[in-house]
């Protein structure tokens, strides 16, 4: 028998929450971006929008470093 | 007659003097009471009240199948119950275990923003399906260990 550990690369993983999630925006993120890796939907970026408006003025402009709310799916 | 004058002055100087003697200050009126301001108990911190484990999770988040044994094609679900408010980060770290071996099967994490209990749900599936064997998860909240689940995959 091998003492091989077996290979976990693969490996999916995912999180949610029934309170708001914060997010760290990232280099390279966009609101549609950050919708489909949090709701599975990128068109539902307008929620992300709607619930940050208090830091965001543009949809088109979040920086590396804000933190977003997410509101519960 | 000089006597009964001078007993006269005598008695009047004595009421005169008392009838101008200046009167004691009335005393100093009592403080105000202090203010009673009510200030709100703080709030209460994110704990941890339970962790559990399962197959499959309801609309509010937690497991609706319970279970510490999973098929090797499960998504296997940890959902971390917390009371109190404020924002806290989450973190699960999912491994395997065979003998003294440990392997790193996943690490995430999510930082939340309650504003009271909160259901708070990691999952982890494998395309080409689990090893067979023991895992554990363990829950961190805001880096500190708060609970360790055992589970199997048969």
């Amino acid at each position: 028998m091998s003492d091989e550990m077996p290979d976990f690369s693969n490996v999916k993983s995912g999180s949610s929450s029934t309170a708001t999630k914060i997010y760290e925006v990232k280099a390279g993120d966009s609101l549609s971006k950050i919708a489909k890796a949090e709701y599975g939907n990128a068109n539902a970026w307008n929620r992300i929008f709607e619930a940050n408006k208090d830091i965001l003025k543009d949809p088109n402009k979040i920086y590396p470093g804000q933190k977003l709310k997410i509101p519960p799916k | 007659m000089k006597k009964l004058q001078i007993s006269v002055l005598v008695v009047a100087l004595t009421f005169g003097l008392f009838g101008c003697k200046k009167e004691a200050p009335p005393p100093p009126p009592a403080p105000a009471p202090q203010a009673q301001v009510q200030t709100p108990p703080a709030p209460a911190p994110v704990a941890v009240a339970s962790i559990s484990l399962g197959k499959a999770l309801g609309p509010d988040k937690k497991v609706t199948v319970p279970t510490d044994t999973f098929a090797k094609d499960d998504t296997i679900y940890a959902v971390v119950e917390t009371t109190g408010t404020g924002s806290a980060t989450l973190k699960a770290k999912w491994t395997y275990h065979r003998g003294d071996q440990t392997a790193s099967v996943n690490d995430s994490s999510q930082t939340i923003s309650a504003s009271g209990p909160a259901a708070s749900e990691f999952h982890i599936s494998k395309p080409d399906g689990w090893p067979t064997g023991d895992y554990q998860v363990e829950i961190s909240l805001n880096d500190k260990p708060v609970g360790t689940r055992k589970f199997a995959v048969k």
